[in-house]
Order: C-alpha cells, then sequence, then structure tokens
C-alpha cells in the first residue's frame, strides 16, 4: 500500500473523503445536454486563482508608496527576473477577467438560467461581476502612472455630481481633496485586501447556492427537459441519468481552460500592450494633465453615457438605474419559457441592448 | 416582458464605476484673451500652439514674463513682463534656458554679428511657432536670405548621417519606454549627445563639425548596441510565447479528445 493510499485511508475513516469524491466528482451528475458555456465559470474561477498568484508575486516587489510605486513597477519589469511576464499576466488577466465574466452573464442571460429558483446565483454573480469591475478600478491607481493617476482623479470625480453627498463622497473616496498618496493607500487596501476577501466570500456564496439548488439545464440541444422549479417547496434540481462531472465535464472545463490560456498566452507574449494606452509608463505628474485620458474598454460605454447627456447627475442616475434593474433581472423576468428563439421580446431587447453597449464602447473609443 | 426588455437596453449600457472624460487642461490667461483676437495680436496663438514650446508646455509667460494665470495684470511689468525684446535682447531671452545654445550661438559667426545685421534665434527657429532644433533649419531658402548656400550644406551634409541616427534611436527608445522597458540611462545618454550634436548646428568650423560627428556616432552606437539587446531578449521572448501558445492549444485538443472518449 502506497503513502498516498494510507494517507486516504486515513482521512476517509475519520472525514469519509471517498464519499465526498463520489459524491462531488463521479457521483455528481450534469444535463446529458450541457454545452461548452457552461465551462465559463471554471475559466473564471482559473482566472481568479492566477490573479492571485501573480497579484501575492507583484506584492513581494511593489510598493505602495506614491514616491516608490512607479519606480517598484519599473523594477519588476525590468530587473525582477521573469517580472515583465507576472506583471503582463496581471493586467492582460484583469482585462480578460471582465471579458469571461461577461461572456459568462450572457450566457447565463439567453440560456435563462437566471430564472427561479436561480434568482440568487444571479445576484451573487452580479455582485461578483461589480467586484471583478472595482478590483480593475483600484488596480489601475497602483503603478502610479500618468494615465492611473488622471484616470483615476476622472473617475473619483464623476462621483461628486450626486447631490448633497457627492464632495463628501469624492473626499472619502481620495483621502483628500486631491488624488495623493492617501488615495494610493485607499486603493491598495481595498485591491489586495478588502476586495480579494469580498469576492471570495461571494465565491463562497456563489458555489454554495449551486451545489444546493443543482446545475441549471441548458434551453437546447439533445434530450432537453422541462425545468419542474413549481416554487411549493425546495427541490435539488437532480440530472438522473446525466454526465458524471468527473472525469466528463472535468475534461471539457480542462479544454475550455487551455483555449482560454492559449489566448491569454498569446496575448503576453505578442501584444500586452494593446491594454496599455499612451501614459501607462509615464510616471504620475499631478500638474501635467494629459490631452486625453480615456478609461479601460470595459468602462468606455459608461464614459460615453456620461458624455451623450448635459448632466453628469442624469448620466450617472442612467447608469444606476440600469444596473439596479439588471440586478433584479429574475424578479422581473418571472417567465417560465428559457429557450431564448422562444422569447422574441427578450431576444430583441437583449441583442440590442448588447450592440447598444458595444456601440457606445466603439464610440467612446473613437471620440 | 416589455418592461424587461426596455430595462434590459437600458441596462446594457451600464455598470458601477463612472468614468469622465478628462477635460484638456485650462489655456493661460494670455491664449484665453489673445486667442479670441484677430490680427496682428491674436497670431501669436495660431503660430505658439503648433511650437515645439506648445508641446512641452511652455508657454507665452516663459518668453515675454508675466503673470499667465492673473487677467489683470497678465502683462504687469511688475510680474516681470517684458513685451516684445530689442532684436539684440533675443539670444538672452533664449538663453534663460538655452543657455549652452546661447553660448555657442554667441561664439559663432552669427552670434558676433548680432546687431550689426546678423541673425538672431528666431531669425532659424521662429519665433511664436519655435520649430524643433534639426537639420531642416539648414536649408538653402532660409540661410539664402542672408548668405550663399555652399557652406552650410558642407556642415549639413557632414551631420547628416548623425541626425538620421539620432532620430532612429530617439524612435527606438520611445518604442520601448511605451512598452515599460527601463531606458532612462539610454534616454539621458541620448539626450546628451543631441545636446552635444546640436551644438554644432552653430559652428561654422567644418573640420571640427565633421570630427565630433565621428565621435558621436561612435557614441550612439553604444546605444545602438543596447537597444540590440532588448530588440533580441524581445524576439527570445515570442519564440518562448509561441511554444507555449502551441502548447496551451495541443493540451486543449487532447482534453477535447479524452472527453469524446468518455462520451
Amino acid at each position: 500500500m502506497s503513502i498516498i493510499e494510507k494517507a486516504v485511508d486515513w482521512l476517509d475513516v475519520r472525514i469519509g473523503v471517498r464519499e465526498l469524491a463520489k459524491e462531488w466528482g463521479s457521483g455528481y451528475l450534469l444535463p446529458r445536454n450541457i454545452n461548452f458555456w457552461y465551462s465559463m465559470g471554471s475559466i473564471l474561477m482559473f482566472i481568479f486563482v492566477m490573479q492571485v498568484v501573480t497579484g501575492i508575486l507583484l506584492l513581494i516587489h511593489y510598493v505602495p508608496d506614491s514616491e516608490k510605486a512607479f519606480t517598484s513597477v519599473t523594477a519588476i519589469m525590468n530587473d525582477v527576473p521573469y517580472g515583465w511576464l507576472i506583471r503582463m499576466s496581471h493586467a492582460v488577466g484583469s482585462n480578460l477577467m471582465v471579458a469571461v465574466a461577461l461572456l459568462h452573464m450572457f450566457s447565463v442571460l439567453f440560456m435563462g438560467s437566471y430564472k427561479a429558483p436561480r434568482e440568487l446565483n444571479w445576484l451573487s454573480g452580479f455582485i461578483l461581476l461589480n467586484l471583478i469591475l472595482a478590483l480593475c478600478l483600484t488596480g489601475y491607481l497602483l503603478p502610479w502612472s500618468q494615465l492611473s493617476f488622471w484616470a483615476t482623479t476622472v473617475a473619483t470625480n464623476s462621483a461628486g455630481a450626486i447631490p448633497y453627498i457627492g464632495p463628501a463622497l469624492v473626499e472619502f473616496a481620495r483621502g483628500g481633496k486631491l488624488v495623493g498618496p492617501p488615495t494610493l493607500g485607499r486603493f491598495f487596501a481595498l485591491h489586495v485586501a478588502l476586495l480579494p476577501a469580498a469576492m471570495v466570500a461571494l465565491l463562497g456564496v456563489h458555489f454554495f447556492l449551486l451545489e444546493r439548488i443543482g446545475i441549471s439545464t441548458p434551453p437546447f440541444g439533445h434530450g432537453v427537459r422541462k425545468a419542474h422549479w413549481r416554487g411549493d417547496a425546495f427541490r435539488y434540481d437532480a440530472h438522473p441519468g446525466g454526465i458524471p462531472f468527473i472525469p466528463n465535464y472535468l475534461m471539457q472545463d480542462a479544454t475550455s481552460i487551455s483555449i482560454y490560456l492559449a489566448l491569454f498566452l498569446a496575448v503576453v507574449f505578442f501584444d500586452p500592450y494593446m491594454f496599455f494606452p499612451i501614459g501607462a509608463f509615464v510616471p504620475a505628474n499631478p500638474y501635467l494633465t494629459p490631452a486625453h485620458i480615456k478609461p479601460e474598454w470595459y468602462f468606455l460605454p459608461n464614459y460615453q453615457t456620461l458624455k451623450i447627456f448635459s448632466s453628469e447627475l442624469v448620466g450617472l442616475a442612467a447608469q444606476g438605474i440600469a444596473m439596479t434593474l439588471l440586478a433584479l433581472l429574475p424578479f422581473l423576468d418571472r417567465g417560465k419559457e428559457r429557450h431564448p428563439l422562444k422569447r422574441p421580446v427578450f431576444m430583441v431587447a437583449s441583442v440590442g441592448g448588447i450592440i447598444l453597449w458595444v456601440g457606445l464602447m466603439v464610440w467612446g473609443h473613437l471620440s | 416582458m416589455k418592461t424587461l426588455g426596455a430595462f434590459l437596453i437600458a441596462a446594457m449600457l451600464a455598470s458601477l464605476p463612472g468614468a469622465l472624460a478628462a477635460q484638456p487642461p485650462a489655456d493661460i490667461v494670455c491664449v484665453q484673451c489673445h486667442g479670441r483676437q484677430t490680427g496682428r495680436t491674436g497670431e501669436p496663438v495660431a503660430l505658439w500652439r503648433q511650437s515645439i514650446h506648445a508641446e512641452n508646455g511652455i508657454g507665452c509667460n516663459g518668453c515675454h514674463g508675466g503673470d499667465p494665470n492673473d487677467a489683470d495684470n497678465a502683462m504687469s511689468p511688475a510680474r516681470g513682463f517684458i513685451g516684445v525684446p530689442a532684436e539684440s535682447a533675443i539670444p538672452a531671452v533664449c538663453g534663460k534656458c538655452h543657455v549652452g545654445v546661447m553660448n555657442d550661438y554667441l561664439s559663432s559667426a552669427h552670434g558676433k554679428a548680432l546687431g550689426g545685421g546678423g541673425p538672431t534665434c528666431v531669425t532659424c527657429h521662429g519665433n511664436h511657432k519655435v520649430l524643433r532644433a534639426s537639420l531642416d533649419l539648414i536649408n538653402e531658402k532660409d540661410c539664402s536670405r542672408c548668405h550663399g548656400f555652399e557652406r552650410a550644406r558642407i556642415i549639413r551634409d557632414a551631420m547628416q548621417k548623425t541626425e538620421g541616427s539620432i532620430v532612429a534611436i530617439d524612435r527606438r527608445i520611445s518604442r520601448y519606454k511605451n512598452e515599460g522597458a527601463d531606458v532612462e540611462r539610454i534616454e539621458k545618454g541620448l539626450f546628451a549627445l543631441r545636446n552635444r550634436f546640436h551644438t554644432l548646428f552653430h559652428d561654422q568650423d567644418v573640420e571640427k563639425v565633421w570630427k565630433e560627428a565621428v565621435r558621436i556616432d561612435g557614441e550612439l552606437g553604444k546605444i545602438e548596441a543596447v537597444l540590440g539587446e532588448m530588440n533580441e531578449t524581445r524576439r527570445q521572448r515570442k519564440i518562448v510565447g509561441a511554444f507555449a501558445v502551441g502548447g496551451a492549444l495541443l493540451a486543449a485538443l487532447l482534453f477535447h479528445l479524452l472527453r469524446k472518449s468518455y462520451d
């Protein structure tokens, strides 16, 4: 008997690891018509782990001091062995994390997986998406470059349009009247401690709900079956006769993650600079405002929305309303039908919304 | 469902943290006021906007003095306003910042003719539309305004190669800088070499210009060697990257086939 088998036996008699492995692995059955889009969550988990690992490695050399931050990042890029790879992986990973999170959300949207009884899955996922965006925003300031300094100045400024509490809110976020060393301290604490901790907690909730309620059945594909949710009592959405998670779907997850990895590595090694606009490698200068600052691609629709409306407050309010409605989607859309082609109004609205969102992004980029 | 449709369109508009467009920096009061004027008093603003001074954030007050933030006292002599400098005072005005160049100029044939019909800084470089110092300033059209072009042509031709190298190296350094490379040392080195080279622009000693240009070429070669190393590092990274991407794609294919075998 090998030492591993002995260790497993030791754990098995105490906490029943073999039973757990069967329950969570080969005994965890998934719908037979499960598709590629269900692996987006696994890709996101992979990216999150990569971000944590590269973030910890960056922390070893990064100095969260406005006098030293830029120099320390330059040293990471040039002097630390493989520092450029770690930093580029972290920066590219953050962008791709937003992209994959959006794909995850769109797939849930089109397959109607947010519908009852999975309202809480949607809500926790929605909060997770916002945490990802908050992580991106706070991480943007840390290199203390011209780009990060002025982008943060502009982003925090927009909160000032909120009546009564706006100016106080801006000052609270910045730790002063202007973006400066206290802002860096705050954003650093948020980026490396508070937001990741919140994300881990929310991920726990998201997984608990997934495990507790059961995975949804895609509304199309071979062997599709109608959901049996009636709303009278809790029932686990089991998939008798389905395919086991281990090894079948684990291989799909591994395939998807490998494809993601190929894309990620291609960007990191061949053109990571697509995510680094002009000013990203110039030290912050509070006395020199660059002529044009634009946010990252995922904030461009917000940027353009604020420019469209005559008042910043109206622009902010429009975004706030839209976000609230998106968060409450499962509570508003109570229809049982989940097949996208059998929900024409939903399809037109969703596709139109996505086109509008992408259009605003392109407009914001070109404006 | 209609409510849902309407909200989805709105929902796609937004996500939480908003970011606004950065406003360009506000113009100084000189530009605000003269920019609205037409004719002789308005022309300098449009010219200045195309200048190397504007590109580097040097405003009107950099040369004319005055207070660029106080409209009432912008042209007050008490705030250092000097107005239009006299011709003989022009080198001193430019020399407030370009000290070395002023000395080069004053010791040159051009500088020695100052006040006696010789050219000042603005004769070649322009006044409001101040041009970046380059060999293009030594041209038949401009030089022939005062004298023949033959001697100037020899000097310009002698410096052409060096100037070309400096411009090419500058571009490469900028490219690497925009990729996060630590180019501070070679950037400073090039800056010093460029300044050293530009001192020759005001010299009319052909042999001296030729020898110094050769020495500067040698120094530029060292910077090019550093840039060559950077280029090689990037090339090697791409080779490694190609293998990494290929490996990931191969893994994807294997996992896919493995999954198929379970079906």
